[in-house]
């Protein structure tokens, strides 16, 4: 008989806030992190407005108490920022920090910091400062980087599907729980700006210069956006065992592949509705139970064609409240997963449905639209979390309220 | 806890830097290396991928499609319940390429050939899309430990369906640019060897090698088995020998094995004498009475260089036989195989055991 898994506790930083009251407070009032950029150093600050972290590195080694720390990248500061807040809100003791396992996810780890002196490591005459920098190409230097900050030795594992990255990395914990290997487990994702990134979906003809517009038919690409979310998953023991009182529930999830094209999804939407299919089954859940979805909605040509059609099609005639949330926060890629996890959760416990900005034109080729107004008292008991990438990963996680 | 239902490897597909890509051979030819590099010994792709593809896939994207292909064939398996990849460093040559045109271009007029070539999931995408698996897909980056979380999501999906086969594959490649960044951190030899001898070599740091290997996995066993994973472990930076020394004690109890049945271990020494300490310490207390294989000189050292270690592991359950070139101790190897346990670290600080049974 496999467990339950709940979720205790989370934390998150986006362009919208650097924790949750302050995400919270930006997705009641409609506001957006979309702008110029100013801390990336690229020749796109101008033209290919992001959703950046007005934050600078020092002021994030300042607030995460790392200010001697060596080799920490944007990533590493981002996520070990999120992860602070995420093991205070789920009040863990150091030895359970110890025993948990650490399961992080990014596309591209410490690649800001190894483009930036990329000249300089590869050149092995020269030496300086930037050494310290010298393994960030690494995807998963930076999950070492934080469990060895917090002390994390019992498993540790870092995933990259993509903009899929962290929802996978939300599965493999909770299966990791049901399996009996770990009791606790820390899962989310972290992603800073990049110039690799920034030019590598400029060269894919994807970002759209103007505050994105999911699922409306005038949208016309996406806005990037930075950002580190974590949520804690504790196994039904565990929570007995203290007395603790979650925040929800982790029912079920879903992972697919569209196997359609590399980095494009089929038009009917199949990966998308086979993810989302497949977490209402693990979590023993019809379509109509579905309150609430919170979309992929990346206000590409493409995505929103796709998963539309999925949610049309498994939903048929019961299309649940469903929005993006990608005009707050951009899309954060790796974090993605993570952090519309966690504002699915704050959707739950605070019932509350969050608006999909932007939205005025309905798409010709669907018959659904999204919630464009805040709606409060919503009624929430199971919410659906999507997150789609290149090479066809599908992955969505289901939660639901306690 | 043990890894629960034994796990089947029932198909692998494999290359080295050894002619290792032909199921029927057993390290019957020998690739030596004078350069502290070490590059797989490819089979013709055009055997496994199609021309129109192959000539849009850069190199590592061939040889781990090839290494897949050739484990489906192998375990006779049409469209697997999911496809799981694990790697080190993934695609870094693509990265470089990009990042180099980002910057000689200076922002502007870029293709994104080599940033889609690049990412992580590649591969796992390609073989997915190449043999239309739409199922369980996911990719481990997680450096010395990537793997072995592939593995260990494989064997969880596997305890979920037992006649469900997954496809987990590991790649890395040798690429200059890991060559040289790693360099600062000594992670190879200063002096030149001769791969072969990277185990009489005195020196810090190893040689670089490479590979891509699939296993199929299953709860189930079948005609085509190679041999039984019981479970698999994960030590991360063992404060010092006992702390390693204890986990493995507990990792063979909590799967009933003593040492005295263990008929020879695999160990993962890099020829880096400072960082080979712990498992040199194994060999002289917990494991000093058990025959020893190595590997490392065959394939070099990688993030993901377990998978090789594994597949030599599961090649003498299934030939009953070890060859002369990995035997590494003068104490007499049984004639009958029945358990192999691979230890393996990378840098000394990922640290995994694989506990492997004749079916």
């Amino acid at each position: 008989m496999s467990q339950r898994v709940f979720i205790t506790g989370y934390g998150i930083i986006t362009s919208i806030g650097k924790n949750a009251e302050e995400n919270f407070q930006s997705l009641v009032h409609r506001r957006s992190g979309f702008g110029e950029l100013n801390m990336l150093e690229t020749i796109h600050q101008k033209n290919l407005p992001s959703c950046e972290i007005k934050l600078h590195d020092q002021e994030l080694r300042a607030a995460t108490k790392v200010k001697d720390g060596v080799g920490f990248t944007r990533t590493t500061l981002l996520g070990l920022h999120a992860l602070h807040e995420a093991l205070e809100s789920a009040q863990l003791s150091p030895s359970e920090i110890k025993q948990a396992g650490l399961i992080s996810a990014t596309t591209t780890g410490g690649i800001r910091e190894f483009e930036k002196y990329f000249y300089n490591l590869l050149d092995l005459q020269q030496d300086g400062d930037f050494v310290q920098f010298a393994d960030t190409a690494n995807p998963g230097e930076h999950c070492e980087h934080l469990a060895d900050q917090l002390g994390i030795k019992k498993y540790i594992a870092t995933i990259s599907t993509a903009c899929s990255s962290s929802a996978n990395a939300i599965m493999h914990g909770a299966q990791l729980i049901q399996g009996g290997h770990l009791d606790c487990a820390i899962c989310g994702g972290t992603e800073a700006l990049s110039k690799f990134t920034l030019n590598g979906f400029n060269a894919l003809m994807i970002i759209d210069p103007e505050h994105c517009r999911p699922f409306d038919s005038s949208r016309n690409g996406l806005n990037l956006g930075e950002g580190a979310a974590y949520v804690v998953l504790e196994s039904e023991a565990s929570i007995v065992r203290k007395g603790k009182q979650p925040l929800a529930e982790l029912k079920g999830y879903g992972n697919a592949n569209d196997a359609f094209h590399q980095t494009a999804s089929s038009p009917e939407g199949f990966g998308a509705m086979n993810a989302m299919k497949a977490a209402l089954k693990t979590g023993g859940i019809a379509t109509a139970e579905v309150d609430y979805i919170n979309a992929h909605g990346t206000a590409t040509e493409n995505n929103d064609l796709s998963e539309g059609a999925g949610i049309q099609k498994l939903f048929s005639d019961h299309v649940p409240y469903f929005s993006s949330t990608k005009p707050y926060t951009g899309h954060t890629l790796a974090a993605a997963g993570s952090i519309e996890a966690v504002f699915g959760l704050m959707a739950l416990q605070y019932q509350k449905v969050w608006p999909n900005l932007n939205f005025k034109q309905q798409m010709p080729e669907l018959n659904i639209r999204p919630i464009t107004e805040i709606i409060h008292q919503a009624g929430l008991k199971n919410v659906l979390s999507n997150s789609f990438g290149f090479g066809g990963n599908t992955s969505s996680l289901l939660f639901g309220s306690i | 806890m043990t890894g629960k239902p034994p796990y089947f490897i029932n198909g692998i597909g494999i290359i080295s830097p050894q002619k290792t890509f032909d199921n029927q051979q057993f390290l019957t030819e020998i690739s030596a290396y004078e350069h502290n590099v070490l590059n797989c010994v490819t089979p013709d792709f055009k055997s496994y991928i199609n021309p129109l593809q192959l000539r849009r896939l850069n190199r590592m994207l061939r040889v781990g499609l090839s290494a897949a292909i050739i484990c489906l064939r192998d375990a006779r398996v049409n469209t697997p319940e999911g496809i799981i990849t694990a790697t080190g460093y993934g695609f870094l040559e693509e990265t470089e390429k990009f990042l180099t045109e980002v910057f000689e271009r200076q922002e502007k007029q870029l293709t994104p050939t080599y940033f889609m070539q690049g990412t992580y999931n590649a591969l796992a995408g390609l073989v997915a899309l190449s043999i239309k698996c739409t199922g369980y897909n996911n990719t481990y980056v997680s450096k010395g430990f990537a793997f072995e979380n592939g593995m260990r999501d494989a064997m969880l999906q596997v305890a979920g369906d037992l006649k469900a086969s997954y496809l987990v594959g590991a790649f890395d490649e040798a690429a200059s640019v890991q060559y040289i960044i790693n360099s600062r951190e000594h992670h190879y030899k200063t002096e030149l060897i001769n791969s072969l001898s990277l185990f009489e070599s005195h020196s810090t740091g190893s040689i670089q090698g490479e590979g891509a290997a699939f296993f199929s996995i299953s709860g189930t066993p079948s005609d085509t088995t190679w041999c039984v994973l019981n479970d698999l472990h994960t030590v991360y930076r063992p404060e010092d020998a006992e702390t390693l020394t204890n986990e493995l004690a507990a990792f063979l109890g909590t799967n009933k094995t003593t040492i005295g049945e263990i008929d020879a271990w695999i160990s993962g020494i890099a020829g880096d004498t400072s960082r080979d300490v712990l498992l040199t310490n194994l060999e002289n207390s917990l494991l000093s009475k058990t025959p020893q294989i190595r590997f490392k000189h065959l394939c070099g050292e990688y993030c993901t260089a377990a998978s090789f270690a594994l597949w030599l592991g599961a090649s003498v359950l299934k030939h009953q036989h070890i060859p002369e070139i990995v035997k590494g101790s003068t104490l007499r190897f049984p004639q009958q195989l029945k358990t192999i346990l691979v230890v393996n670290h990378y840098m000394n600080r990922n640290y995994s055991f694989y506990l492997l049974k004749k079916l």
